[in-house]
This record gives structure tokens, sequence and C-alpha cells, in this order.
């Protein structure tokens, strides 16, 4: 008997959180939303609105919601300025895909250069190796010499 | 080279355009500033969600009305002290004029705080929400709470109540818009 009033008082105290088959993390949300007061991470700020902004997702936790469907929430209240990285899709797709574009533009960038200078460099080469006396250069050349003998 | 140079003197030129396009697109100090020093100013458009119920509130659609506009948030102390002040008066003077309305603008909240404010300090009149306060800089709100008269042609006029605002203050607001 006492073990069967233990097991339901187990029950009715359990939290309703232990019960949730998947629930969100507030530790993982806290660095993936943004005070909008502040514009801060959530785990980087206290301010009175990043603590209500906790207590809505500890809320939301507590009522079995996963961290997508919070972010949702959120996204629903807020726009995706509460997000703390730019979204894969439309528009902030830009603010992935522009550094990425910007390393490639740099590096074709760098290969043009370094191959328009190493050509520049052979052809200066070319020029001193073309700049070899001729033969009537190299008799004007003796010519003048053995006058000074 | 050639290639290079021209890449590089297009990238100078797109960044000088953006700098002149933000310094052309800026709102400047928000008509706060203007109305302070008594100056009578066109109120900034206000076109956003309703905080309750669906569907969006425009300020353009209250003309020919008295309108006092009160910027607020639901964690805000002063806002809180206030709050039955500014709904009494609406009430009192929806009762007295009906062209006297009064609209709330709740920025950068969660709504469900803000449902719960407006319930539990009896605010009755129509609240919009500007999740981001992203009206703040043309209206100069550098806080909350603030509250503004726009008289009946659309125009807000002196004065212009930063923080906590009294019965006295609003009922002299309100006069002073209608006699605009």
């Amino acid at each position: 008997m006492k073990l069967v009033v233990a097991a339901l008082a187990a029950l009715v105290l359990a939290s309703p959180a232990a019960a949730c088959k998947q629930q969100g993390s507030q530790a993982y949300l806290e660095t993936r939303l943004v005070c909008i007061q502040c514009h801060t991470t959530l785990d980087e700020s206290d301010s009175t609105f990043a603590v209500e902004m906790k207590n809505e997702i500890a809320r939301q936790i507590r009522l079995c919601r996963t961290n997508s469907q919070i972010i949702d929430s959120m996204v629903a209240q807020f726009g995706p300025a509460v997000l703390s990285t730019p979204q894969t899709h439309g528009f902030d797709l830009i603010a992935w895909v522009l550094p990425i574009g910007g390393i490639l533009v740099a590096a074709a960038a760098l290969a043009f250069g370094a191959r328009t200078w190493s050509r520049a460099r052979e052809s200066s080469n070319s020029l001193l190796l073309d700049d070899r006396l001729t033969a009537e250069d190299e008799r004007r050349v003796d010519e003048e010499l053995a006058r000074f003998e | 080279m050639r290639v290079l140079r021209v890449g590089a003197v297009a990238c100078v030129l797109a960044l000088l355009g953006l700098l002149v396009w933000d310094l052309a697109h800026q709102s400047g100090p928000g008509v706060a500033v203007k109305v302070d020093k008594g100056k009578i100013v066109r109120a900034p458009a206000l076109n956003l969600p309703r905080l309750t119920g669906h569907g969006k509130l425009s300020l353009a659609s209250l003309r020919g009305k008295v309108v006092v506009v009160n910027f607020w948030q639901s964690s805000c102390y002063p806002c809180k002290l206030e709050a039955r002040d500014v709904a009494a008066a609406s009430r009192a003077w929806a009762a007295k004029n009906r062209n006297v309305v009064f609209l709330g603008v709740n920025a950068q909240d969660l709504t469900g705080p803000a449902r719960a404010y407006v319930r539990h300090y009896g605010v009755t009149y129509v609240n919009v929400r500007d999740a981001l306060g992203s009206t703040w800089p043309k209206w100069g709100v550098t806080g909350v709470p603030e509250t503004f008269f726009v008289d009946r042609r659309g125009n807000v006029v002196p004065p212009h109540i930063t923080g906590q605002a009294s019965r006295q203050q609003i009922d002299a607001g309100i006069r002073r818009a209608l006699a605009s």
C-alpha cells in the first residue's frame, strides 16, 4: 500500500517537463535568441527584458515545446531579428553567401594578380636574355676596345 | 591589372553610394525634439498590428480626431505607475468628447506580458504592437513611457511628456490639441 501511495505521489509531483518526449534546451535557446532591447544573445544579458525572454522560454519548455517551436514562436513575435544567426533562406541567405563569395573573389583576384606578376617577370627575364649582343655589336665593341690597347 | 583597378574603383564608388544613401535616409532627431522646442510637427506614420485582435491600425485612419499616443512596455515601472491614470483619462474623455481617442504603442515587448498588462490595468483603448521599436526613431522616443498629442489635422503639438504622465498633464495636452 505504501508503495502504491509513493508511486502515485511521485506521478502527481513529477514535473510536466519530465513527461515530455522532446523539449527545448534553455541553454541552447539562449544562444540562438537575441534580446531585442539590448541586442546581445540572451545568455550574455541579464537585462529586465532578457530575463523576461528567458522566463518565456522556460515557460514554453515546461509546455513540452521543442527548440524549433520556441524559436518559431519568437520569430512570429519579433521577426528574424530575434535570431542570433541569420536564416539560411530568403534575404538572410546573403549574410552566408556574401563572405564565401568574398573569399572566392579575393582568391580569384590573388590568383589573377600572381599570374599577371609572374608573366611580367618572365617577359622581363626574356628581354634580358634577348639583350645579348649581336655579331655586329660584338665586332664594334672589339674594335672600340682595340683602340685602348 | 586594369580589371583589378576598375574593380577596386567600383567597390569604392559602391561604398560611397551606400554612405550617401544612409546619410540621406537618416530620420534625424525625431519629432520629440522639435515638439519640445514648442514646434508643431507633422505626425510620423504609424501603421501597426493591433496588440489584441486582428488587423492593423493606422494613425492616418484617426485623422479628424485628437489622438493621445502613448508608448509603453509591460516591464517598465513608470509605465505601470501611469497606466491606471492613462486608462482613466481615456474613459473620461471618451464619455466627454468622441473626438478624443487614445492609442497605445507597445514596443519591444513579449505579447503575453503585454496583453496581461492591458488586462491588469484596465486599458480599454486600442493598442498596437511595434515589436522592434521601429517607430521610435521618427517619433524621437528615447525611452518609455512617452506621450504625444496629435491634433485633428495630424500634427504633433506640444507638450510631449517623457516619463510618467499625470492626469493633469494628459488633460492639458488634450485641451491644447483640441485648440490647435
